[in-house]
């Protein structure tokens, strides 16, 4: 029987994305940026957020293109299955 | 300030609107031919961005001006939940699909049971928590139209009659109200749709996302880069210019403490999923679940884009407006109208227009949906409405539903909107969202979450809700006296709605997500553990949670109904309820791939799989509760039921307990049972293992003989004397096996030594048996029968294993009495059917078998009865001096007697045809043969009778009551109908028949035919009709007799959209050549 599941590594890091994520945009993590402080007169929140949030997009990008892969290495592997078949 | 004329906001605004349709009904008509935009993952993730309404679009600047950073959370939160979409969303969309679910609230009664009941809770709280949201959209839209037609007026205040056309009691908002309702309308519910998918709508959705998005970043940029020098000198301006706002860029403040940043992440990721019309957009309008990768991170990407020009919009906005916040909410708007750029002021305009009104329409459609199958079917399934197709009612219920739920909103928003910021109105939904969140995710997740559990923790998180946050929002907007909040009810502080039980010093959403989520997860929890969940719903939960994993359903086999409805009953369950043509298509893809038997009906697993399938599509148009319950409905009124097939290993746990001996006992038995063998051969044979594998010194098998109530020996195996085990036993709780029989409890008796009742002990004693056990044969429910087997050689023989090892075998030979007696009812339907063919082919016999090819005329005639036989005749007769009679007759009904009557019709014409020689004649000869006949058996008969001169090309005829005949002109180019008084045979003794005549001419067709052509109906009750019938003469006017016949057919056929007629159809035509 064939389960069409990802790998388990994925789900594993899935998981801890979503935990760290959660983390790293809740108190206390972004008690960190906030404050007076600034960057070229950007408030650091504003700045943790503009580069924070984009970066936090590319991580799903990687996280997709290694699904794709993933499927795509299935479906190799399943058509040699039927070729030395 | 600029001034927009209103015309120009008018008709900018249709233009608009005309856009979206336009695309919309490209959209749909894109997906008819086949090529559907829905292909495409960009319309997918750019249809979520419904999520982006236009409280994103003007409310998140008014935000990030007055409290700084917490419209943030808002975008976050979905970010994250996004991420794990492959799996969460996923799931949910295979499910759904699987399921055919239509809805949130579909989803939930789908899982839970098919629960009626849950279904209708979800479409209540769903409708009470998203009006507020429906409410600020039309709030946005008034207000925005205030600003652009009066910029000069302070606001806010209160909207009213600003549409200057317009009389003083209609504002603007209600027009767009019905505006937005009759939208939702045109792409939501033009039809009745299997499967929920407007594809329209949702290439609409996604064109208006793409319109706010590039409206709010052209704002963005205008503002940043037009109007100041980049983000870092805005910045810098605006700690110049208000040093003491630095909180507006900071967490943790007065404004926004992190427990509130929290709770707004929570209920935001709960919204994105759980709002009905994301779950609508990304579930059930989902075509690929390959474009979920997709919308993984371009959705995430969307949410950034829109919200990097927030913050310089609102500080450009605090800098122009010198810190005042009163308008903050409209900065987007207001800005470029001060800068004197009135084109990008209205693109703003239609960018929130857009975002508010791909909201309400998708809403609006969505609910609709909800309302329609989980409130108004249930009501309709309960009054028991007799009407043939429902499927007319059900799409004005639908359309009448969304109007209902714009107009709610509307109704809120005059009642409490103007009271409340944009952003508070749409957390108030979002909080409603988060109450379906423990039941959904729990629904995929968790198998032992049962409906209880869910009921009832979603009835207990919607009332905390309507306590802590709605109840409040109406004291604040002063609906209700605000002593409520202070005082708490009846003065007890212990209740005030913002600080329950005690818990104050927290933001109203987090006491509120904190209290509602308490009750609503612990009760969840709680009920899920404590209550038992029924087979059915056990069935349900792995539907759902191991959607992924490959199941090979053996309950489905197990099961079968009883007096199982055919295929064509189904059919006509499912056409009620979504029309006939979708209930045909539905059947044929589902008969496809299943071997029909020469009866044309399914074996049991198919049946039964057919009926899983019914409700399937049904649950496609109604939803899964309601489906459920016509079924059932529909079902238990025909008497048939649901039963168990015996599973042969399913009682018998495969412990130490049962020996490999006893498996391969079972085994042989259930070989035996579905073998060819005769009943009689099969339960000896069954006895025959009994006695041998286990030393029994005798065994019996009895079934109950109704007549006479007593049991009767059908089987026995092994040496008896005295007659002991062969005689018949009456029904008596005296005896074991007679109370074996009437309690429907396996009788033992371990030792005989012991024995209870006086009435058996005598003889079994005699019989030196030691130990016996009764065990009764059950057939659907119902004792039919005993197996006994008795031992004399040692006691104690039956241990609890043994005795459920024998219980099965019984159980099986249940199953091959069953068998037995279908077979005998199929031999019996089988040897009527081959009478019945027999008299078909009689009949067909009595049609003239090939029609004269003549150098005059041509001919050809057909007939196709409804059922084996029918009552349609017609027939040609050559005269021996060259004239032709021509003859059609219907006789009403189709059955034997019809077929008796037509053969006797027969007779008499060819009998007496040398002597009578005209057609009134002969009508009137018929009808004097008929009269008795005919007034005793109920039926009547209608004929046309004509003859045909070759020589001098004269037509007589008349006719008793038979549709008329059409003629075709050729010199005229026209059809005439041939007509005479008469009436139909067998009502008077004196009738009298007009003969008419005329003269035919080389070219003309004459076509007769039965009412069965122009009676034919489509779906809709719609007759095939004369008028069909004559355009079809006169177009096919140069065919051959033959092809004229077929088109006809063929027409009449596609007009059905059956290949089988209700009535007999008969077809005659003549063409004159010469």
């Amino acid at each position: 029987m064939k389960q069409h599941r990802p790998d388990n590594t994925l789900r594993e890091a899935w998981i801890l994305f979503m935990i760290l994520g959660m983390i790293m945009i809740n108190f206390p993590f972004i008690h960190i940026f906030n404050g007076d402080m600034s960057l070229l007169g950007i408030p650091r929140l504003v700045v943790y957020f503009m580069y924070g949030w984009p970066a936090s997009i590319a991580v799903i990008w990687l996280f997709v293109r290694r699904l794709e892969q993933e499927s795509q290495a299935q479906q190799n592997n399943n058509n040699n299955d039927l070729i030395t078949r | 300030m600029t001034v927009i004329s209103a015309e120009k906001i008018i008709i900018v605004s249709l233009c608009y609107f005309a856009l979206i349709f336009f695309v919309a009904y490209y959209a749909d008509r894109r997906r008819r031919m086949g090529r559907s935009l829905l292909s495409n993952p960009h319309i997918y993730t750019l249809s979520i961005a419904i999520y982006c309404t236009s409280w994103t679009f003007y409310g998140s600047v008014g935000k990030a001006a007055t409290s700084g950073l917490d419209y943030l959370p808002i975008y976050l939160g979905p970010t994250l939940i996004a991420f794990g979409w492959w799996f969460l969303l996923r799931k949910m969309v295979r499910v759904s699909k699987e399921q055919n679910i239509t809805s949130l609230a579909d989803f939930l009664a789908s899982r839970y049971d098919r629960s009626a009941v849950l279904g209708a809770i979800v479409t209540l709280f769903a409708v009470f928590g998203i009006t507020p949201y429906i409410a600020l959209q039309l709030k946005a839209i008034a207000q925005t139209l205030d600003i652009l037609f009066l910029p000069l007026k302070s606001l806010p205040e209160p909207t009213s009659g600003l549409i200057p056309y317009l009389p003083g009691q209609i504002d603007s908002a209600f027009i767009i109200t019905l505006l937005l309702g009759l939208f939702g309308i045109l792409f939501g519910a033009r039809h009745l749709d299997s499967s929920e998918r407007h594809e329209g709508l949702v290439v609409a959705v996604a064109l208006e996302s793409l319109v706010k998005l590039v409206a709010f970043v052209a704002v963005g940029i205008f503002v940043t880069y037009g109007l100041f020098d980049g983000f870092i000198d805005l910045f810098q301006q605006f700690h110049q210019r208000f040093p003491d706002r630095s909180y507006l860029f900071a967490v943790g403040t007065a404004e926004v403490p992190y427990t509130k940043w929290f709770t707004l992440i929570i209920i935001s990721m709960a919204a994105i999923m759980f709002l009905p019309r994301q779950f609508h957009i990304m579930v059930t309008e989902n075509a690929n679940e390959e474009h979920i990768k997709k919308a993984m991170w371009r959705f995430p990407a969307y949410l950034f884009l829109i919200n990097l020009f927030v913050l310089p919009i609102a500080m450009g906005g605090l800098l122009l407006n010198h810190g005042d916040t009163t308008q903050a909410d409209y900065f987007v708007l207001t800005l470029p109208l001060g800068a004197n750029q009135p084109w990008l002021a209205l693109l703003v305009f239609i960018g929130g227009l857009s975002a508010a009104a791909g909201m309400v329409m998708v809403s609006s459609v969505t609910l609709a949906t909800m309302i329609l199958n989980h409130l108004v079917m249930p009501v309709i399934l309960k009054l028991k409405l007799r009407a043939q197709d429902l499927s007319g009612i059900l799409i004005n219920i639908k359309r009448l539903g969304i109007v209902g739920v714009v107009l709610l909103g509307y109704l809120y928003f005059i009642v409490i909107g103007d009271s409340y910021a944009l952003v508070n109105i749409g957390l108030i939904s979002f909080m409603a969202a988060a109450q379906f969140a423990p039941a959904m995710i729990g629904a995929i997740y968790w198998k032992r979450a049962n409906k209880y559990a869910a009921t009832w923790s979603i009835s207990l998180g919607f009332a905390v809700w309507v306590y802590t946050l709605l109840i409040p929002s109406f004291a604040r907007s002063g609906w209700i006296s605000s002593d409520l909040l202070q005082y708490g009810p009846l003065g007890i502080s212990l209740l005030k709605p913002l600080e329950l039980f005690g818990l104050s010093g927290f933001d109203m959403y987090t006491h509120s997500l904190f209290w509602s989520l308490m009750f609503n997860l612990g009760v969840y929890c709680m009920v899920s553990i404590l209550t038992r969940q029924s087979d059915a719903e056990k069935k349900r939960a792995i539907m759902f949670v191991d959607v992924f994993v490959d199941q090979d359903q053996p309950d489905e086999r197990l099961t079968r109904i009883s007096k199982a409805p055919t295929i064509v009953e189904f059919v006509d369950l499912m056409s009620k309820f979504i029309g006939e043509k979708p209930a045909q298509t539905a059947i044929s893809a589902f008969l496809a791939d299943k071997e029909i038997d020469h009866r044309g009906s399914l074996n049991d697993q198919d049946i039964f799989s057919l009926k899983t399938f019914t409700e399937r599509t049904l649950a496609g148009h109604v939803g899964a509760g309601s489906a459920r319950i016509i079924l059932e409905n529909y079902l238990a009124a025909r008497g048939s039921e649901m039963e168990n097939i015996f599973d042969i290993f399913g009682s018998v746990t495969i412990d130490g307990a049962i020996s490999r001996e006893h498996l391969s006992v079972l085994y042989d038995v259930s070989q035996l049972v579905s073998s060819g063998d005769s009943f009689q051969s099969k339960l000896d044979r069954i006895l025959e293992l009994l006695a041998e594998q286990f030393k029994f010194d005798l065994c019996v098998i009895r079934f109950l003989e109704p007549k006479t109530r007593t049991l009767l020996v059908k089987s026995l195996v092994g040496e008896t004397f005295n007659h002991f085990g062969k005689s018949e036993r009456n029904l008596s709780n005296e005896t074991y096996i007679g109370q074996a029989f009437l309690s429907n409890v396996t009788m033992v008796v371990n030792d005989t030594d012991e024995l209870e009742k006086p009435a058996s002990s005598a003889i079994i004693q005699a019989e030196g048996i030691t130990c016996f056990a009764h065990l009764p044969i059950v057939l659907e429910g119902e004792p039919v029968g005993i197996l006994s087997a008795f031992s004399r050689s040692g006691k104690g023989l039956f241990t609890i294993e043994f005795i459920a090892l024998l219980e099965n075998i019984a159980g099986q030979i249940g199953i091959a009495r069953r068998n037995e007696q279908q077979i005998g009812r199929l031999v019996l339907v089988r040897e009527q059917e081959r009478e019945m063919q027999i008299a078909k082919e009689i009949q067909m016999a009595l049609l003239p078998a090939s029609l004269p090819s003549l150098e005059d005329i041509q001919v050809a005639g057909l007939c196709v009865p409804a059922h084996q036989v029918g009552g349609d005749y017609y027939d040609f007769i050559i005269r021996k001096d060259g004239r032709y009679d021509v003859v059609i007759a219907d006789v009403s009904g189709h059955n034997i007697g019809s077929a008796l009557i037509m053969a006797e019709t027969r007779t008499f014409i060819h009998s007496r045809v040398d002597g009578i020689n005209n057609p009134a004649a002969m009508l009137q000869a018929l009808n004097d043969y008929f009269l008795k006949d005919l007034d005793r058996s109920d039926l009547f008969v209608t004929m046309f009778y004509l003859q045909y001169n070759l020589d001098d090309h004269q037509l007589i005829y008349s006719n008793a009551g038979h549709n008329p005949p059409l003629l075709w002109r050729q010199k005229v180019q026209q059809i005439e109908p041939l007509d005479a008084e008469g009436l139909i045979f067998g009502i008077h003794k004196k009738i009298n028949f007009e003969q008419k005549n005329t003269r035919l001419e080389p070219g003309d067709i004459l076509l007769l035919y039965t009412d069965g052509i122009v009676e034919a109906e489509d779906s809709h009750q719609n007759l095939f009709g004369q008028e069909r019938l004559e355009k079809l003469l006169s177009e096919e006017q140069q065919s051959t007799p033959q092809e004229l016949i077929d088109q006809i057919l063929t027409q009449v056929r596609l007009f059905t959209g059956y290949r089988h007629f209700n009535d007999d159809v008969t077809l005659l035509a003549m063409k004159i050549l010469k």
